[in-house]
């Protein structure tokens, strides 16, 4: 569906009604799309800019080639010495069905305060490491 | 499935899960291998980036099949890297065809190269055309200016 106010531009974005009137506010975002797609320049920018509209955001990598840091204002020296979260971090406890299950041992935002480095316009980053090459875990 | 991957799992199904009002941006990998059927649905949007060239185009269609069957509520598409309205017809169509709603289209655009050469972010350009656009972007998805 053509925006009138925006048809005849070559770049008019967001054309078509993606985000129905009334539908749930959009909070837990991820990003997809091939290797050198754009993805990560889309994924740190939008980051950025949504955080320069005032809103609390916290960005996850978790591309098996990290490099959204830089996207979100990083030095590039930096880039090397981000470490992924620990996996000990989780702890092992029984859902409501009685059923084992590992679950954060922290609420997420003391894990964000404790783990993600905080990139320019108050981001933190969060790596998620990549499952092809975990190992044995 | 194996226990590296189940941890990987658990640590961002467990950060999604935060209930406060944060907003959240996860750079994935395009087969979705940090999500499951449980921290699927902890995404509420999944974007699919749609380049104008076949490759890119199926990657995408398969990361919105696989957003879907995870119970990812809203699959939705951004055009990239179009260079006019053939790269802009071409993504619309495809996009279509296969029922992926575009809530952004970004032009192809030298700066984010250059930016890239240099180690630099493309937002330190703020009135580059691809980074307008994704202010647009952000608009469309609910943060307006």
């Amino acid at each position: 569906m053509e925006n009138p106010s925006t048809s005849g531009c070559p770049y008019a974005p967001g054309t078509s009604a993606a985000l129905a009137p009334g539908s749930e506010p959009v909070r837990r975002i991820a990003i997809a799309g091939k290797g050198g797609s754009g993805k990560t320049t889309i994924s740190g920018t939008l980051a950025r800019i949504i955080a320069r509209r005032g809103r609390t955001v916290w960005a996850i990598d978790a591309d098996s080639t990290p490099n959204l840091g830089l996207t979100l204002g990083l030095p590039r020296e930096e880039l090397g010495g981000l470490q992924p979260l620990p996996r000990t971090l989780l702890v092992e406890g029984t859902d409501a069905e009685g059923k084992r299950k590992l679950a954060l041992g922290h609420p997420p935002s003391e894990v964000v305060r404790a783990h993600g480095r905080l990139t320019p316009d108050g981001i933190p980053l969060l790596l998620m490491g990549s499952v092809g090459h975990a190992g044995a875990g | 499935m194996c226990r590296a991957h189940a941890g990987v799992r658990h640590l961002l199904g467990g950060l999604l899960n935060e209930e406060e009002e944060v907003v959240v941006v996860v750079d994935m990998e395009a087969g979705l291998e940090h999500l499951s059927r449980g921290t699927g649905r902890g995404v509420d949007t999944l974007l699919v980036v749609l380049e104008p060239y076949y490759k890119a185009l199926e990657t995408a269609r398969r990361a919105t099949e696989l957003g879907r069957e995870l119970g990812i509520g809203r699959v939705l598409g951004i055009g990239n890297k179009l260079r006019g309205d053939e790269d802009r017809e071409a993504v619309r169509a495809y996009a279509a065809s296969h029922e992926i709603p575009l809530v952004g289209e970004i032009p192809f655009d030298e700066e984010v190269l250059r930016a890239d050469r240099a180690g630099r972010p493309p937002i330190d350009t703020p009135e580059a055309p691809a980074v307008q656009a994704i202010g647009a972007l952000a608009t469309a998805l609910g943060f307006p200016p």
